[in-house]
Parts: structure tokens; C-alpha cells; sequence
């Protein structure tokens, strides 16, 4: 059974497409990044898959239903969306009791979340005195009140400093090591490479890929950077000579599974002129860049 | 449902706007009380209808009660615990309910704490200057009931214009021409329509016999059908709305 289960996914706002015929399941254990540059629909996904917005077509189901008809919700889920959504004039501990009292959680609950997030000393200060790393902690207490199976959480680690990334990230893993499930969205890779156990990349509201970590780091090989005023007659020579290749984010061609040499000579014998010409292994990142820069083109 | 309420009322009590609106209306009261009590020539303050006036400040709680409504439902969306909160209570009917109650009890008991002080303010007044108390039992039981009453239910209609508006500059702002400007308008001119206001209506239910006002139970029943009207609405938009 999926925990989570996106089908058909689509939001439109007037004429604009926020997030297309977005599918997919997340099965329990699991942790999910949910990627995509800012503006890909991230956060409009999250917001149908909780219940605040209404898909304008497909369907969103937590544990087999939709959000808002789950009994118990705040036991089964736990979700941050904005790190800001707190009053200023009331201290985090009132802001988690106000959660905690309608979920009918006792407040031990919430003296204890407030010990996991490392917030006990501020817990009694108004939360306008709080920095961004502590507003997110904040966030996160209030998301663990319920002792949720699912935690789902919206770019986590804004404003948070190396070390808080570092906190969040053992975190999440103890926490999915329970055969408990997270889905955590990020516009940077690198900030849920060393923690997701799969991938759900997104770019422009469309899914892009779909795949677990392993397979993404598969896709990375060797490929080489070339640089050319006549891009178009080269990656034509290069295609029509079974190399395969993309535009990269800075307009130079990418030739994937080629060596430098066999570029060169084949550029050479084209009469194209080559400005660069650079052999490197591309990182996970260059990957994310290629998948989200592709469709944009 | 009680579970929420109290997270509710929590809200209210763990900031320290409402606590200035409480002491906002404490101190309008003492104003107002000592201004009618002691300005108030002594010949005129005898008569029953004045001392009704001098007793019925009271009532100035429930443009305070109407904005801790208010502010239930607008601070929630102003600073994103909206999210939260549904995200806690998807059955969003359940939070505006539970607001709508909140409103009321807290209405309550700023009427109890306006009216008390502004019956104990008139009364010394009276004492100290000598004047006998002219406005008799069941007049005065009215009087102080239904102000209560009233100002309760401004609580509800706070929460229930709030939850249509979502906006607080808007709701405050719409809430104050209403109560201060279109209804009095419209009880000058065209009374018929004006005596159903909300204002008119708690006017009605203290007790006060102004030409074409309602009876106290008829103003009492219109006061009650504006918040279930205003409810009602609330609760339909809210399901239907994104929240963002």
C-alpha cells in the first residue's frame, strides 16, 4: 500500500498551469525528495496532497483517502509548509499547545517536542525573538506533536545553518529507520542527496523523473563540455556519429559517453570551429541541471 | 468540538492583543460610565431613560468582543497559522465552529466584565451624588441580561464576517462603517429595514423603546439569525476555499 499517492495531479490557476498530471506513490519507509527548481509546483503539490487546496483534476490520497477525511490526522501526519507560520506575540510553547489542545495531545507532548527540536530554553520567549533556524525547528515540533507515520516537510532546510542541515538530516533518517515515511522538498539537491532513498523531480508543474537515488547516480558518467559558435552542425556531425548530447545550463553542448579525442576529431571533420573543449565527470548536481533544464528548453 | 474551542480560546489568551482589547474596553467604559455619571445634571439623571443610558455603556464591550471574533479568524490567515491549524483539523467546518464559539465566549465575558464595571461605575455615581435609583427591577434585569447577551453575540458576528473577509484591514474597516455609519443611516431613514441591523437588533434586546425598534425577544431572535446567517456563509466559503 502507498502511503502517499498522486494521481493525475493538476492545478491551474486561471490560465496558469501550476502543476500537470503529476502521479506517483511513496511507499512506507521510505524517504522521498521532492525536487525541482523554485516555481516547479512543489509547494502547490503539497498543499493538495494536505487538504488546503483542491486539485483542479486527479486525486491526492493520504493512507488511502483524502486528507481532510482522515480520522486522527494530526496522529498520522505531520507537515511544515512555511517556516513563517507562526503569531510573533505568542511563545513557541503556546503556538504548539494551540496545535496540541485540538488534537487533544497532553501537554507532556509538547514539552517533549520542544526537548527534541533543542528549543526547551526559548520555549516561553515570543517567537519573534526566534531566528530562521529556530522558526524552522519550531515548525518541525509542532509537525513530530501528533508522533506522525508520515512527515512531510517543505523545504526544511532554508535558513538553516551546516550543522542545523547536518541535525536535520540524521534526524530524518532515525526518523524513516522506524519504517516511518518521509517526503521532503528541496530546490537544491545537494541538500537531500546524502539523506532521500529515491527522487520525484519536477520542473515546470510536469514530473520529470521518477526514480530512487541509486538509478540518478547511475546517469552520471563522463561527458564532455564543447563549446562552439556553430553549435547546431556540431551536435548534428556529433549525432549522426552516435554521440548523443544536451545543451547545458551555460549554451554549451554536452556529448555524453564520448571521449574528448573522438569530440575533437569529430568536430575537426564537420569544419566546425571549437572554442572549449572539456572532458569532466559530471556530479549529481549537473544531473538535477540537465533533467530540469532539458524540459525547459 | 470542546477540544478545539479551548485551542481557540488558547489562541486569544496566549497574545498580548487581547489583553490590550480588554483593557481598551475597561478603560472606554470607566470613560464613559464617569462622563454620564457625573456631567449628567442631577434633574436629568433621576429619569429612568437616562439612567438606562448611564448603566447601558456596558455595551461599548461589544465593538471589543467583534474584533476578538475578528481576530480568531483574520490573525490566523495574516500570519499563516491558518495552515497549521487545518493541517491539524482538516475538517475545516469543525475550526470555524469552534471560532464562532470561542467569539461568543469570550464575548461573554467581556459583557460580564463591561457591564459589570459600567453598572458598579453608574451606580456609585448615583450613590455618591444622592440620586435615587429610579430604573427598577425588571428593567434594569433586562437591561444588564440582554447587554450581556448582545455583546456575546458580537463575538460570533466578529468571527462570522471575519471568516467570509479572511482580510483583517478589511474586515475592521467594514465592520466599523457598518456598525457606526450604514446602520445608523438606515434606522434614520429607513427604520423598517435599519431595526434589523445587529445594532438595532442588541438595542432591541436591552430593553430600549426607541420609535420602531423590535421588541427585546425579536431583537434577541434577529441578533441570533445574523450570526447563524454569517455562520453559514463562513462555513460554506471556507470548505470551498484554497488556503495559501
Amino acid at each position: 500500500m502507498a502511503v502517499v499517492l498522486g494521481e493525475g495531479l493538476t492545478k491551474r490557476f486561471g490560465k496558469l498551469t501550476a502543476v500537470e498530471d503529476l502521479s506517483f506513490a511513496l511507499e512506507a519507509g521510505t524517504i522521498t525528495g521532492f525536487l525541482g527548481p523554485n516555481g516547479a509546483g512543489k509547494t502547490t503539490t503539497l498543499r493538495m496532497l494536505l487538504g488546503l487546496a483542491a486539485p483542479t483534476s486527479g486525486s491526492a490520497l493520504i493512507f488511502d483517502r483524502p486528507y481532510a477525511q482522515l480520522a486522527g490526522a494530526a496522529r498520522r501526519v505531520g507537515a511544515v509548509l512555511e517556516a513563517t507560520d507562526f503569531h510573533p506575540g505568542r511563545s513557541g510553547r503556546d503556538h504548539l499547545r494551540t496545535l496540541s489542545w485540538a488534537a487533544e495531545l497532553p501537554d507532556s507532548r509538547v514539552d517533549e517536542v520542544l526537548g527534541l527540536v533543542e528549543l526547551t530554553a526559548a520555549a516561553r520567549r515570543r517567537v519573534k525573538g526566534y531566528s530562521l533556524g529556530m522558526r524552522q525547528r519550531l515548525g518541525l515540533a509542532s509537525a513530530l506533536l501528533g508522533d506522525p507515520e508520515l512527515l512531510v516537510l517543505d523545504e526544511p532546510a532554508n535558513g538553516l545553518d551546516p550543522e542545523g542541515v547536518r541535525w536535520l538530516r540524521d534526524f530524518l533518517r532515525a526518523f524513516a529507520s522506524d519504517g516511518r515515511t518521509v517526503l521532503v522538498s528541496s530546490h537544491v539537491l545537494a541538500e537531500v542527496a546524502q539523506t532521500v532513498d529515491q527522487v520525484l523531480i519536477v520542473n515546470k508543474g510536469r514530473l520529470v523523473v521518477e526514480t530512487s537515488l541509486e538509478q540518478l547516480t547511475a546517469r552520471v558518467g563522463g561527458s564532455v563540455r564543447v563549446r562552439s559558435p556553430q553549435s547546431d552542425r556540431l551536435a548534428e556531425a556529433l549525432r549522426r556519429e552516435g554521440i548523443e548530447t544536451t545543451v547545458g545550463n551555460d549554451r554549451a553542448l554536452l556529448a555524453h559517453g564520448a571521449t574528448s579525442q573522438r569530440v575533437g576529431e569529430v568536430a575537426f571533420a564537420a569544419g566546425v570551429p571549437v572554442y572549449e573543449l572539456v572532458a569532466e565527470g559530471s556530479s549529481l548536481e549537473d544531473v538535477f541541471l540537465e533533467l530540469t533544464t532539458e524540459t525547459a528548453s | 468540538m470542546i477540544a478545539q474551542t479551548r485551542a481557540e480560546l488558547l489562541k486569544l489568551r496566549s497574545t498580548r492583543t487581547t489583553v490590550g482589547l480588554v483593557l481598551g474596553m475597561l478603560a472606554l467604559v470607566t470613560l464613559f460610565g464617569l462622563l454620564a455619571g457625573l456631567l449628567t445634571h442631577a434633574d436629568d439623571l433621576i429619569t429612568p431613560e437616562n439612567q438606562r443610558g448611564l448603566f447601558g455603556v456596558g455595551s461599548l464591550a461589544g465593538v471589543f468582543s467583534a474584533l476578538a471574533g475578528v481576530l480568531l479568524v483574520t490573525g490566523e490567515y495574516r500570519f499563516g497559522t491558518i495552515r497549521p491549524t487545518f493541517l491539524f483539523t482538516p475538517r475545516r467546518s469543525r475550526v470555524i465552529l469552534a471560532k464562532l464559539a470561542a467569539g461568543m465566549l469570550a464575548g461573554l465575558v467581556f459583557g460580564v466584565a463591561g457591564e459589570g464595571l459600567a453598572f458598579a461605575i453608574g451606580y456609585v455615581c448615583l450613590r455618591a451624588r444622592g440620586i435615587p435609583l429610579t430604573l427598577h427591577g425588571g428593567s434594569l434585569a433586562l437591561l444588564l441580561l440582554g447587554t450581556v447577551a448582545g455583546v456575546a453575540l458580537f463575538g460570533g458576528i466578529g468571527a462570522g464576517v471575519a471568516s467570509i473577509v479572511r482580510n483583517q484591514i478589511g474586515t475592521i474597516v467594514g465592520l466599523l462603517a457598518w456598525g457606526f455609519i450604514v446602520e445608523n443611516l438606515l434606522f434614520a431613514f429607513v427604520p423598517s429595514v435599519g431595526r434589523l441591523t445587529p445594532g438595532q437588533a442588541q438595542n432591541a434586546l436591552t430593553g430600549l423603546t426607541t420609535d420602531h425598534l423590535l421588541s427585546p425577544a425579536a431583537g434577541g431572535a434577529v441578533l441570533v439569525a445574523w450570526v447563524a446567517a454569517l455562520a453559514l456563509a463562513g462555513l460554506a466559503l471556507t470548505a470551498r476555499r484554497d488556503v495559501g
